[in-house]
Protein backbone atom coordinates (compact mmCIF):
# COMPACT_ATOMS: atom_id res chain seq x y z
CA UNK A 1 0.00 0.00 0.00
CA UNK A 2 1.45 3.33 -0.95
CA UNK A 3 0.89 6.33 1.22
CA UNK A 4 1.35 10.03 1.16
CA UNK A 5 2.42 10.12 4.80
CA UNK A 6 3.78 13.46 5.95
CA UNK A 7 7.13 13.65 7.66
CA UNK A 8 5.81 15.64 10.60
CA UNK A 9 9.01 17.52 11.32
CA UNK A 10 9.21 20.44 13.74
CA UNK A 11 6.83 23.17 12.56
CA UNK A 12 5.48 20.91 9.82
CA UNK A 13 2.12 19.21 9.71
CA UNK A 14 1.47 16.48 12.29
CA UNK A 15 2.37 12.97 11.14
CA UNK A 16 -0.27 10.81 9.53
CA UNK A 17 -2.05 8.44 11.88
CA UNK A 18 -3.18 4.97 10.87
CA UNK A 19 -6.92 4.47 11.26
CA UNK A 20 -9.05 1.45 10.46
CA UNK A 21 -11.73 2.48 8.01
CA UNK A 22 -14.56 -0.02 7.80
CA UNK A 23 -16.52 0.25 4.57
CA UNK A 24 -19.79 -1.45 3.80
CA UNK A 25 -19.40 -3.34 0.54
CA UNK A 26 -22.15 -4.67 -1.70
CA UNK A 27 -21.74 -6.00 -5.20
CA UNK A 28 -25.20 -6.77 -6.62
CA UNK A 29 -23.70 -9.39 -8.94
CA UNK A 30 -21.88 -11.32 -6.20
CA UNK A 31 -23.09 -10.47 -2.70
CA UNK A 32 -26.26 -11.79 -1.13
CA UNK A 33 -26.21 -8.93 1.35
CA UNK A 34 -23.92 -6.01 2.25
CA UNK A 35 -20.75 -6.95 4.15
CA UNK A 36 -17.98 -5.04 5.93
CA UNK A 37 -14.42 -4.63 4.73
CA UNK A 38 -11.61 -3.07 6.76
CA UNK A 39 -8.82 -0.89 5.39
CA UNK A 40 -5.85 0.60 7.22
CA UNK A 41 -5.41 4.16 6.05
CA UNK A 42 -2.66 6.64 7.00
CA UNK A 43 -4.84 9.66 7.73
CA UNK A 44 -3.49 13.19 7.55
CA UNK A 45 -4.39 15.52 10.38
CA UNK A 46 -6.52 17.79 8.21
CA UNK A 47 -8.38 15.05 6.35
CA UNK A 48 -12.09 14.88 6.02
CA UNK A 49 -13.84 11.50 6.01
CA UNK A 50 -14.19 11.75 2.24
CA UNK A 51 -10.40 12.02 1.91
CA UNK A 52 -10.03 8.63 3.58
CA UNK A 53 -12.60 7.02 1.28
CA UNK A 54 -10.95 8.61 -1.76
CA UNK A 55 -7.55 7.34 -0.54
CA UNK A 56 -8.94 3.81 -0.33
CA UNK A 57 -10.42 4.13 -3.82
CA UNK A 58 -7.24 5.63 -5.34
CA UNK A 59 -4.52 3.73 -3.50
CA UNK A 60 -5.86 0.52 -1.99
CA UNK A 61 -9.02 -0.82 -3.60
CA UNK A 62 -10.31 0.75 -6.83
CA UNK A 63 -13.47 -1.37 -6.67
CA UNK A 64 -14.92 0.72 -3.82
CA UNK A 65 -17.87 2.75 -5.12
CA UNK A 66 -19.03 6.02 -3.63
CA UNK A 67 -20.45 9.34 -4.78
CA UNK A 68 -18.73 12.66 -4.39
CA UNK A 69 -18.13 15.80 -6.41
CA UNK A 70 -17.54 19.32 -5.10
CA UNK A 71 -15.67 18.66 -1.81
CA UNK A 72 -17.10 21.88 -0.36
CA UNK A 73 -20.54 20.93 0.99
CA UNK A 74 -22.43 22.32 -1.97
CA UNK A 75 -23.29 19.41 -4.26
CA UNK A 76 -24.78 17.12 -1.60
CA UNK A 77 -23.34 13.97 -3.21
CA UNK A 78 -21.14 12.53 -0.47
CA UNK A 79 -23.64 11.80 2.27
CA UNK A 80 -22.84 8.58 4.16
CA UNK A 81 -23.35 7.09 7.59
CA UNK A 82 -20.22 7.73 9.66
CA UNK A 83 -20.18 5.75 12.89
CA UNK A 84 -23.93 5.44 12.63
CA UNK A 85 -24.76 9.09 11.97
CA UNK A 86 -25.61 10.66 8.58
CA UNK A 87 -22.80 13.01 7.62
CA UNK A 88 -21.68 15.00 4.63
CA UNK A 89 -18.26 13.35 4.41
CA UNK A 90 -16.53 16.28 2.72
CA UNK A 91 -17.46 18.45 5.71
CA UNK A 92 -16.75 15.96 8.48
CA UNK A 93 -13.28 15.93 9.96
CA UNK A 94 -11.70 12.54 10.61
CA UNK A 95 -10.21 13.98 13.80
CA UNK A 96 -13.68 13.79 15.37
CA UNK A 97 -13.41 10.00 15.38
CA UNK A 98 -11.21 7.41 17.03
CA UNK A 99 -9.05 4.70 15.52
CA UNK A 100 -11.96 2.87 13.89
CA UNK A 101 -14.36 4.65 11.61
CA UNK A 102 -17.38 2.81 10.26
CA UNK A 103 -18.63 4.16 6.94
CA UNK A 104 -21.94 2.86 5.61
CA UNK A 105 -24.38 3.86 2.87
CA UNK A 106 -27.10 6.28 3.93
CA UNK A 107 -29.71 4.53 6.07
CA UNK A 108 -33.28 4.17 4.79
CA UNK A 109 -32.24 3.99 1.12
CA UNK A 110 -31.85 0.86 -1.01
CA UNK A 111 -28.17 0.22 -1.76
CA UNK A 112 -27.09 0.09 -5.40
CA UNK A 113 -23.44 -0.74 -4.69
CA UNK A 114 -21.11 -0.23 -1.70
CA UNK A 115 -21.79 3.33 -0.50
CA UNK A 116 -24.02 4.30 -3.41
CA UNK A 117 -27.75 4.44 -2.70
CA UNK A 118 -30.81 4.40 -4.94
CA UNK A 119 -32.20 7.91 -5.54
CA UNK A 120 -35.31 7.23 -7.63
CA UNK A 121 -37.79 7.22 -4.75
CA UNK A 122 -36.30 10.38 -3.28
CA UNK A 123 -36.40 12.23 -6.60
CA UNK A 124 -39.98 11.10 -7.15
CA UNK A 125 -41.00 12.52 -3.78
CA UNK A 126 -39.22 15.77 -4.57
CA UNK A 127 -41.02 16.14 -7.88
CA UNK A 128 -44.39 15.37 -6.30
CA UNK A 129 -44.45 18.60 -4.24
CA UNK A 130 -44.15 20.64 -7.48
CA UNK A 131 -41.00 22.51 -6.46
CA UNK A 132 -41.28 25.36 -8.89
CA UNK A 133 -43.12 28.67 -8.97
CA UNK A 134 -46.65 28.05 -10.16
CA UNK A 135 -48.59 30.97 -11.62
CA UNK A 136 -52.17 31.06 -12.78
CA UNK A 137 -52.51 32.02 -16.43
CA UNK A 138 -50.89 35.41 -17.01
CA UNK A 139 -53.45 38.08 -16.42
CA UNK A 140 -53.42 41.68 -17.60
CA UNK A 141 -53.41 42.95 -14.04
CA UNK A 142 -50.34 40.80 -13.31
CA UNK A 143 -48.31 43.14 -15.45
CA UNK A 144 -48.78 45.81 -12.83
CA UNK A 145 -46.84 43.62 -10.42
CA UNK A 146 -43.93 43.20 -12.82
CA UNK A 147 -40.76 45.19 -12.43
CA UNK A 148 -40.85 47.89 -15.14
CA UNK A 149 -37.55 47.14 -16.81
CA UNK A 150 -36.64 43.61 -15.71
CA UNK A 151 -40.09 42.12 -16.29
CA UNK A 152 -39.78 40.00 -13.16
CA UNK A 153 -41.96 39.81 -10.08
CA UNK A 154 -40.51 41.87 -7.28
CA UNK A 155 -40.12 40.60 -3.75
CA UNK A 156 -39.07 42.45 -0.62
CA UNK A 157 -36.12 41.36 1.50
CA UNK A 158 -38.56 40.63 4.31
CA UNK A 159 -40.63 38.35 2.07
CA UNK A 160 -37.48 36.57 0.95
CA UNK A 161 -36.38 36.09 4.55
CA UNK A 162 -39.56 34.11 5.27
CA UNK A 163 -38.40 31.19 3.09
CA UNK A 164 -34.72 31.71 2.28
CA UNK A 165 -33.60 29.25 4.94
CA UNK A 166 -35.69 26.49 3.35
CA UNK A 167 -34.23 27.16 -0.10
CA UNK A 168 -30.68 26.33 1.05
CA UNK A 169 -31.25 22.57 0.80
CA UNK A 170 -28.58 20.76 -1.25
CA UNK A 171 -30.56 17.48 -1.56
CA UNK A 172 -27.93 15.53 0.35
CA UNK A 173 -30.62 13.20 1.81
CA UNK A 174 -29.07 13.13 5.29
CA UNK A 175 -32.45 14.11 6.72
CA UNK A 176 -34.06 11.01 5.19
CA UNK A 177 -31.32 8.81 6.62
CA UNK A 178 -31.87 10.32 10.09
CA UNK A 179 -35.66 10.37 10.11
CA UNK A 180 -37.25 7.66 12.30
CA UNK A 181 -40.54 8.08 10.42
CA UNK A 182 -38.89 7.34 7.05
CA UNK A 183 -37.33 4.26 8.69
CA UNK A 184 -40.78 2.98 9.68
CA UNK A 185 -42.81 4.34 6.75
CA UNK A 186 -40.65 4.37 3.58
CA UNK A 187 -43.54 6.00 1.71
CA UNK A 188 -43.39 9.09 3.98
CA UNK A 189 -42.86 12.15 1.79
CA UNK A 190 -39.96 13.12 4.03
CA UNK A 191 -38.27 16.23 5.41
CA UNK A 192 -36.46 17.67 2.38
CA UNK A 193 -39.40 17.32 -0.03
CA UNK A 194 -41.85 18.87 2.43
CA UNK A 195 -39.38 21.67 3.24
CA UNK A 196 -39.02 22.42 -0.45
CA UNK A 197 -42.78 22.44 -1.02
CA UNK A 198 -43.19 24.70 2.00
CA UNK A 199 -40.48 27.00 0.63
CA UNK A 200 -42.61 27.59 -2.49
CA UNK A 201 -45.76 27.99 -0.41
CA UNK A 202 -44.04 30.85 1.42
CA UNK A 203 -42.84 32.46 -1.81
CA UNK A 204 -44.98 35.52 -2.57
CA UNK A 205 -44.56 34.96 -6.33
CA UNK A 206 -46.13 31.52 -6.18
CA UNK A 207 -49.80 30.63 -6.63
CA UNK A 208 -49.59 26.89 -6.10
CA UNK A 209 -50.04 26.85 -2.33
CA UNK A 210 -53.51 25.30 -2.30
CA UNK A 211 -52.39 22.51 -4.58
CA UNK A 212 -49.38 21.70 -2.42
CA UNK A 213 -51.43 21.91 0.77
CA UNK A 214 -53.79 19.37 -0.77
CA UNK A 215 -50.77 17.09 -1.13
CA UNK A 216 -49.68 17.88 2.44
CA UNK A 217 -53.11 16.95 3.78
CA UNK A 218 -52.79 13.48 2.24
CA UNK A 219 -51.61 10.33 3.98
CA UNK A 220 -47.88 9.87 4.53
CA UNK A 221 -47.07 13.57 4.44
CA UNK A 222 -46.82 16.29 7.08
CA UNK A 223 -49.06 14.64 9.66
CA UNK A 224 -46.93 11.49 9.67
CA UNK A 225 -44.09 13.55 11.15
CA UNK A 226 -43.67 12.96 14.88
CA UNK A 227 -41.33 15.95 15.23
CA UNK A 228 -38.31 13.91 16.26
CA UNK A 229 -36.27 16.85 14.94
CA UNK A 230 -33.51 14.48 13.78
CA UNK A 231 -33.65 15.93 10.26
CA UNK A 232 -32.72 19.37 11.57
CA UNK A 233 -30.02 17.96 13.84
CA UNK A 234 -28.16 16.35 10.93
CA UNK A 235 -28.77 18.98 8.24
CA UNK A 236 -25.36 20.27 7.11
CA UNK A 237 -26.82 23.53 5.78
CA UNK A 238 -29.03 24.48 8.78
CA UNK A 239 -32.15 24.33 6.63
CA UNK A 240 -34.18 23.14 9.64
CA UNK A 241 -36.59 20.89 7.74
CA UNK A 242 -38.40 19.99 10.97
CA UNK A 243 -39.48 23.62 11.27
CA UNK A 244 -40.72 23.56 7.66
CA UNK A 245 -42.66 20.33 8.14
CA UNK A 246 -44.36 21.59 11.27
CA UNK A 247 -45.11 25.00 9.77
CA UNK A 248 -46.60 23.12 6.83
CA UNK A 249 -48.82 21.19 9.27
CA UNK A 250 -50.15 24.50 10.53
CA UNK A 251 -50.72 25.72 6.97
CA UNK A 252 -52.50 22.50 6.00
CA UNK A 253 -54.87 22.75 8.98
CA UNK A 254 -55.68 26.42 8.31
CA UNK A 255 -56.26 25.67 4.63
CA UNK A 256 -58.50 22.71 5.52
CA UNK A 257 -60.55 24.93 7.87
CA UNK A 258 -60.81 27.67 5.22
CA UNK A 259 -62.01 25.05 2.74
CA UNK A 260 -64.99 24.32 4.98
CA UNK A 261 -66.37 27.83 4.62
CA UNK A 262 -64.84 29.22 1.41
CA UNK A 263 -64.98 27.78 -2.13
CA UNK A 264 -61.59 26.58 -3.37
CA UNK A 265 -59.99 28.41 -6.29
CA UNK A 266 -58.94 26.39 -9.36
CA UNK A 267 -55.31 25.22 -9.28
CA UNK A 268 -52.64 27.23 -11.06
CA UNK A 269 -51.37 25.67 -14.26
CA UNK A 270 -48.11 23.65 -14.14
CA UNK B 1 -58.12 11.26 5.62
CA UNK B 2 -59.01 8.55 3.13
CA UNK B 3 -55.70 8.23 1.33
CA UNK B 4 -52.85 10.08 -0.32
CA UNK B 5 -53.98 13.15 -2.23
CA UNK B 6 -51.42 12.28 -4.88
CA UNK B 7 -50.68 8.55 -4.80
CA UNK B 8 -47.92 8.91 -7.37
CA UNK B 9 -45.95 10.83 -4.75
CA UNK B 10 -45.62 7.64 -2.75
CA UNK B 11 -44.70 5.31 -5.62
CA UNK B 12 -41.80 3.00 -4.80
CA UNK B 13 -38.50 3.50 -6.62
CA UNK B 14 -38.49 2.40 -10.24
CA UNK B 15 -36.74 -0.99 -10.50
CA UNK B 16 -33.28 -0.48 -11.98
CA UNK B 17 -31.19 -2.78 -14.13
CA UNK B 18 -29.35 -4.16 -11.13
CA UNK B 19 -30.84 -5.48 -7.94
CA UNK B 20 -30.41 -3.36 -4.84
CA UNK B 21 -29.83 -4.31 -1.22
CA UNK B 22 -32.67 -3.33 1.08
CA UNK B 23 -32.20 -0.13 3.11
CA UNK B 24 -29.60 -0.61 5.82
CA UNK B 25 -29.86 0.67 9.37
CA UNK B 26 -26.65 1.18 11.34
CA UNK B 27 -26.32 -1.70 13.78
CA UNK B 28 -25.92 0.76 16.64
CA UNK B 29 -28.72 3.13 15.62
CA UNK B 30 -30.23 3.00 19.13
CA UNK B 31 -27.01 4.02 20.85
CA UNK B 32 -26.86 7.64 19.65
CA UNK B 33 -27.77 9.93 22.58
CA UNK B 34 -30.32 11.92 20.55
CA UNK B 35 -32.06 8.75 19.40
CA UNK B 36 -32.16 7.48 22.99
CA UNK B 37 -33.80 10.73 24.07
CA UNK B 38 -36.34 10.40 21.28
CA UNK B 39 -37.05 6.77 22.21
CA UNK B 40 -37.55 7.90 25.80
CA UNK B 41 -39.96 10.57 24.56
CA UNK B 42 -41.90 7.96 22.58
CA UNK B 43 -41.89 5.56 25.55
CA UNK B 44 -43.68 8.12 27.72
CA UNK B 45 -46.78 7.23 25.69
CA UNK B 46 -46.95 3.97 27.70
CA UNK B 47 -47.01 5.96 30.96
CA UNK B 48 -49.85 8.18 29.70
CA UNK B 49 -51.79 5.10 28.64
CA UNK B 50 -51.41 3.67 32.15
CA UNK B 51 -52.38 7.01 33.74
CA UNK B 52 -55.51 7.09 31.56
CA UNK B 53 -56.30 3.49 32.47
CA UNK B 54 -55.89 4.29 36.18
CA UNK B 55 -58.08 7.39 35.89
CA UNK B 56 -60.88 5.34 34.29
CA UNK B 57 -60.52 2.73 37.06
CA UNK B 58 -60.76 5.41 39.78
CA UNK B 59 -63.87 6.93 38.18
CA UNK B 60 -65.35 3.42 38.15
CA UNK B 61 -64.61 3.06 41.87
CA UNK B 62 -66.33 6.38 42.47
CA UNK B 63 -69.42 5.05 40.73
CA UNK B 64 -69.31 1.93 42.94
CA UNK B 65 -69.93 3.93 46.10
CA UNK B 66 -68.06 5.38 49.10
CA UNK B 67 -66.56 2.10 50.34
CA UNK B 68 -65.00 1.32 46.96
CA UNK B 69 -63.78 4.91 46.71
CA UNK B 70 -62.13 4.83 50.14
CA UNK B 71 -60.47 1.52 49.28
CA UNK B 72 -59.10 3.04 46.09
CA UNK B 73 -57.82 6.10 47.96
CA UNK B 74 -56.10 3.80 50.45
CA UNK B 75 -54.56 1.80 47.60
CA UNK B 76 -53.10 4.97 46.10
CA UNK B 77 -50.98 5.39 49.26
CA UNK B 78 -49.07 2.25 48.27
CA UNK B 79 -45.41 3.16 47.51
CA UNK B 80 -45.72 1.53 44.08
CA UNK B 81 -48.55 3.89 43.15
CA UNK B 82 -46.58 6.85 44.50
CA UNK B 83 -43.50 5.81 42.51
CA UNK B 84 -45.68 5.46 39.41
CA UNK B 85 -47.06 8.96 39.84
CA UNK B 86 -43.59 10.41 40.38
CA UNK B 87 -42.58 8.70 37.13
CA UNK B 88 -45.67 10.10 35.40
CA UNK B 89 -44.85 13.61 36.65
CA UNK B 90 -41.26 13.29 35.41
CA UNK B 91 -42.61 12.14 32.02
CA UNK B 92 -44.94 15.13 31.76
CA UNK B 93 -42.13 17.55 32.61
CA UNK B 94 -39.79 15.87 30.12
CA UNK B 95 -42.34 16.01 27.29
CA UNK B 96 -43.40 19.57 28.14
CA UNK B 97 -39.81 20.85 28.14
CA UNK B 98 -39.15 19.14 24.80
CA UNK B 99 -42.39 20.50 23.34
CA UNK B 100 -41.65 24.04 24.56
CA UNK B 101 -38.19 23.88 22.98
CA UNK B 102 -39.52 22.80 19.58
CA UNK B 103 -42.79 24.77 19.52
CA UNK B 104 -41.47 28.27 18.58
CA UNK B 105 -39.91 27.25 15.28
CA UNK B 106 -43.10 25.45 14.21
CA UNK B 107 -44.91 28.79 14.07
CA UNK B 108 -45.58 30.14 10.57
CA UNK B 109 -43.47 33.17 9.64
CA UNK B 110 -46.65 35.22 9.39
CA UNK B 111 -50.41 34.88 9.70
CA UNK B 112 -51.75 37.45 7.28
CA UNK B 113 -49.99 40.71 8.11
CA UNK B 114 -49.18 39.61 11.68
CA UNK B 115 -45.76 38.23 12.59
CA UNK B 116 -45.42 35.88 15.56
CA UNK B 117 -43.28 37.09 18.47
CA UNK B 118 -39.60 36.06 18.49
CA UNK B 119 -38.89 32.43 19.42
CA UNK B 120 -37.43 33.17 22.89
CA UNK B 121 -40.56 35.18 23.78
CA UNK B 122 -42.84 32.29 22.74
CA UNK B 123 -40.58 29.87 24.64
CA UNK B 124 -40.69 31.96 27.81
CA UNK B 125 -44.45 32.53 27.40
CA UNK B 126 -45.09 28.79 27.38
CA UNK B 127 -43.28 28.42 30.70
CA UNK B 128 -45.20 31.35 32.20
CA UNK B 129 -48.54 29.83 31.14
CA UNK B 130 -47.46 26.39 32.41
CA UNK B 131 -46.35 27.66 35.80
CA UNK B 132 -49.40 29.93 36.09
CA UNK B 133 -51.83 27.09 35.38
CA UNK B 134 -49.97 24.79 37.77
CA UNK B 135 -50.22 27.44 40.50
CA UNK B 136 -53.94 27.96 39.83
CA UNK B 137 -54.71 24.24 39.93
CA UNK B 138 -52.61 23.81 43.10
CA UNK B 139 -54.48 26.66 44.80
CA UNK B 140 -57.81 25.20 43.70
CA UNK B 141 -56.91 21.74 45.01
CA UNK B 142 -55.74 23.26 48.31
CA UNK B 143 -59.09 25.00 48.65
CA UNK B 144 -57.56 28.49 48.63
CA UNK B 145 -59.60 29.48 45.58
CA UNK B 146 -62.88 28.16 44.19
Amino acid sequence: MSSNTSSGGQGGPPPAVDKTIIITRFDPDQDEAPRKQEYTVPCEDNWKVLDAVNFIKDEIDPTVSHRWSCRMAVCGSCGMMVNGEPKLTCKTSLKEYGDRVDIEPLANFPVVRDLVVELDGFMHKFESVKPWIKRAKEKAEDKAALHETKLTYTQSAEELADFKQFSMCINCMLCYAACPVVANEPEFLGPAAIALGHRYNLDTRDEGTEERLEIFRGEGTVFSCSYANECSEVCPKNVDPAAAVNQAKFGAVIDWAKGLVLPRAPHAAD
Amino acid sequence: MAGPAHPEAMAPPTPGRTRTAPPQMPSTWWSAPRIRTYLLFDATGVIYFLVGFLAIKIVGQLADGPIAWQAQMKALENPLYIAFHVLALASVIFVAVRFFRLFPKAQPPSIGPAKPPPGPVIHAGLYVVWLGLTALISLALAGVIL
